[in-house]
């Protein structure tokens, strides 16, 4: 699909069609950086959905999606290319034996055949008819010194190999970084790129979620999920559940055959929801003391249409 | 200061003469307005939001909104302002009718638009000239208690203000483990070494070259350890008198046990004093060091200091490396805008700030002083040294925060 075709109402269609909900600002951020080309710096809590727009939006755009997974000491090796070096040195060995010329040899180890695209050197050299979708995932879990390198890849979408030259990008792909925010991103990077904070999801937009995810789910069962992770995330847990927990939690329902939620289940299903020890502590002592009730949740949310 | 809607409302209006006809003036003066206000914005950011103007329907005032947001701001934190401001500006004149017909990018950059992109002065002026700034919310501050009642260890929990000789050892001990600790973070980056882990094919072959081809040393690779500097700024004014024995120790014990670590002193002036305690003999150096400080058990201007050292050394001292670790109680009697604008300027240059307060120990004490509220939200770390236990602890934090 060509981007200049979109439009924000379209990019929230065909989102939605791949079932990804997103709210009006999100989609106009998303339809802005297809447009104009520049990388979309998203951020936000875990599991509020950064990364699956970028899976999402390369799907419906019919375009290869390259992922890095950024860690802590990500070099350029890592994230550009690399010399193949045993396939080279076998090379070298086999000109050897059959005594071949010794120029020809030097020359043709180093040339496209001998080199590993890693993600970066793959997203600029993709050569399909669009333009891939680059997810540079986590970028605040990789050091400074890298943040420093992408500056450079994403201010001119190209690359230099010593031995090769200088590879530009065909198609300038759409890139999009995701941070969690476990140290700030400088500046430098930040400037180049357009910014989206992704909040919990509301009562409403949740539901929508849940619903779109899950249309074999109960109504009421839905409601109850999105109040309880609403009010949970008030509350003061280690780890603040995300999108993926509710949809976790809500398949986990539904495989059980259940039709609505009481504290049993609650108790009995949570391990979809916290993931530490001090976490489902601290929820069965508030579903105990009756600090949590479901009722009176289910009472106080809003009533939705189905 | 906070954000009202009075500042929000002057800002808007100080910037009124800059607007005009057209979509980059206006926007311009609209990040004018924003970096009054303490938020920041870099000329090109302005550029492309009027480029992608007319890719939005600008009559449509949220798709707008996202648009100026997703361009201009780039922390969650800013949003707030940046909503207060976005009313503001855009209600003036009745929303529809802002004349957005021509993009005038060409355009030459009026006195304003040198403003804009003069990234470092263009901000220092705006900033001296903005006293308002936007109250951080204290999320990202790490505040920790420390328990100051254990009666098994009486030593551990003894203020260092009634601590007599014999403790010093304890204190001597605990430096010795944070030092260590600071000095020998593992880097997961990896350098060439004889005993490695893993195999450098890159320099293996490189190696190799000189016997024909033919490969007879392995390149090894291994962590790299990684420095963390660490810059020391001591508060040694008359209301820090009761501790200046904890100080000096700790001054002295970090700057033997670590490498690169810079020490400085401040009371209404900043003095370094590195060169001072470089030295093994502790009785000395004391000698020197109070022989040669201005100020020494005098009033506290943190502020000026703070400009001093940001000014005279950070350039050359402070890398995105650097800890820099304050200790003062924070009663400070100088300009607190100032204080706060140095501190917002110290917080983009190192890695992380740690603010030793020995006040905070005490059940009744909460950061009221001024000082110490307007440094509060530039701090990474909030910590109490008061006794042995709340060294460990910082020993413990430091490690995990380096790491």
């Amino acid at each position: 699909m060509n981007p200049k075709q979109l439009t924000i109402e379209k990019v929230q269609e065909i989102l939605r069609k791949e079932q990804y909900v997103c709210d009006r600002a999100l989609a106009t951020v998303v339809y802005l950086s297809l447009v104009m080309g520049k990388p979309l710096l998203l951020e936000g809590e875990a599991g509020v959905g950064k990364t699956e727009i970028a899976k999402v939006l390369a799907k419906v755009l019919d375009a290869k999606l390259i992922r890095l997974q950024c860690y802590e000491g990500l070099d350029a090796n890592t994230a550009l290319y690399e010399w193949n070096y045993p396939k080279q040195m076998l090379r070298i060995k086999l000109e050897e034996v059959e005594h071949g010329d010794k120029q020809k040899v030097e020359t043709e180890i180093f040339t496209q055949d001998y080199l590993i695209k890693r993600p970066l050197l793959e997203a600029i050299q993709s050569d399909g008819t669009n333009p891939p979708v680059l997810l540079i995932d986590e970028i605040d879990r990789a050091d400074m010194e890298f943040e420093a390198f992408l500056l450079e890849v994403l201010s001119d979408f190209q690359i230099t190999i010593p031995e090769i030259g200088t590879i530009s990008a065909k198609h300038r792909p759409y890139v999009f970084l995701t941070s969690n925010r476990t140290r700030e991103i400088h500046d430098a990077l930040k400037r180049r790129c357009l910014y989206h904070w992704i909040e919990y999801p509301t009562f409403e937009k949740e539901y929508e979620i849940i619903t779109t995810k899950f249309p074999q789910a109960e109504a009421n069962m839905a409601r109850q999920i999105c109040a309880f992770m609403q009010r949970v995330r008030e509350m003061n847990f280690y780890k603040r559940p995300g999108v993926a927990e509710t949809l976790d939690w809500a398949s986990a329902l539904i495989a059980l055959n259940r039709k609505g939620l009481d504290d049993k289940t609650v108790v009995e299903t949570m391990g979809c929801v916290f993931k530490y020890r001090e976490d489902l502590h601290h929820l069965k002592e508030q579903i105990d003391g009756k600090q949590l009730n479901l009722e009176a949740l289910l009472r106080a949310s809003p009533e939705m249409v189905s | 200061m906070e954000i009202t809607q009075e500042t929000v409302a002057a800002a808007v209006n100080s910037v009124a003469s800059a607007r005009g006809r057209g979509t980059l003036p206006n926007m311009m003066a609209f990040a004018r307005a924003l970096k009054q206000l303490g938020v920041k914005v870099s000329l090109s950011q302005v550029i492309d939001a009027a480029r992608s103007a007319d890719l939005v329907d600008i009559a449509d005032k949220q798709d707008f909104r996202a648009l100026l947001r997703s361009n201009l701001i780039l922390q969650k934190e800013d949003f707030p302002v940046f909503d207060m401001v976005f009313d503001c500006f855009w209600r003036e004149q009745s929303y529809e009718r802002v004349p957005m017909e021509t993009l005038e990018i060409q355009g030459t950059p009026s006195e304003s638009g040198a403003e804009e992109g003069g990234d470092e002065e263009g901000l220092e002026e705006a900033l001296a000239e903005a006293a308002a700034k936007e109250n951080v919310p204290l999320e990202n501050l790490e505040e920790f208690s420390i328990p100051t009642y254990s009666p098994q260890e009486l030593l551990n929990s003894k203020d260092f203000s009634e601590m007599g000789v014999e403790e010093s050892r304890a204190i001597a001990r605990a430096i010795l483990l944070i030092a260590t600790k600071i000095a020998t973070q593992i880097s997961r980056r990896k350098k060439i070494g004889r005993k490695g882990s893993t195999v450098d094919p890159r320099w293996t072959m490189r190696r190799s070259m000189k016997y024909g081809g033919e490969i007879v040393e392995l390149v090894q690779r291994k962590r790299r350890i990684k420095k963390t500097k660490v810059v020391l700024l001591c508060d040694v004014s008359g209301s820090m008198d009761c501790y200046s024995r904890f100080l000096i120790q700790f001054m002295y014990g970090l700057q033997n046990e670590l490498w690169g670590v810079e020490t400085f002193v401040f009371s209404t002036s900043l003095s370094r004093i590195t060169h001072l305690i470089r030295t093994k003999d502790i009785g000395n150096a004391l000698e020197k060091i109070s022989g040669s400080i201005l100020g020494w058990s005098g009033g506290t201007n943190i502020g000026r200091s703070l400009h001093t050292f940001n000014r005279n050394f950070a350039p050359s001292m402070v890398t995105h490396r650097s800890v820099v670790v304050i200790i003062s109680d924070g009663w400070d009697r100088g300009d607190v805008s100032l204080l706060e604008r140095e501190m917002q300027d110290l917080k983009r240059r190192c890695k992380k700030i740690i603010w030793l307060n020995p006040l905070l120990a005490s059940d009744n004490y909460e950061p009221l002083c001024k000082g110490m509220q307007a440094a509060l939200p530039y701090l990474d770390l909030f910590l109490s040294v008061h006794n042995v236990n709340s060294l460990v602890a910082l020993g413990r934090t430091l490690q995990k925060m380096v790491a």
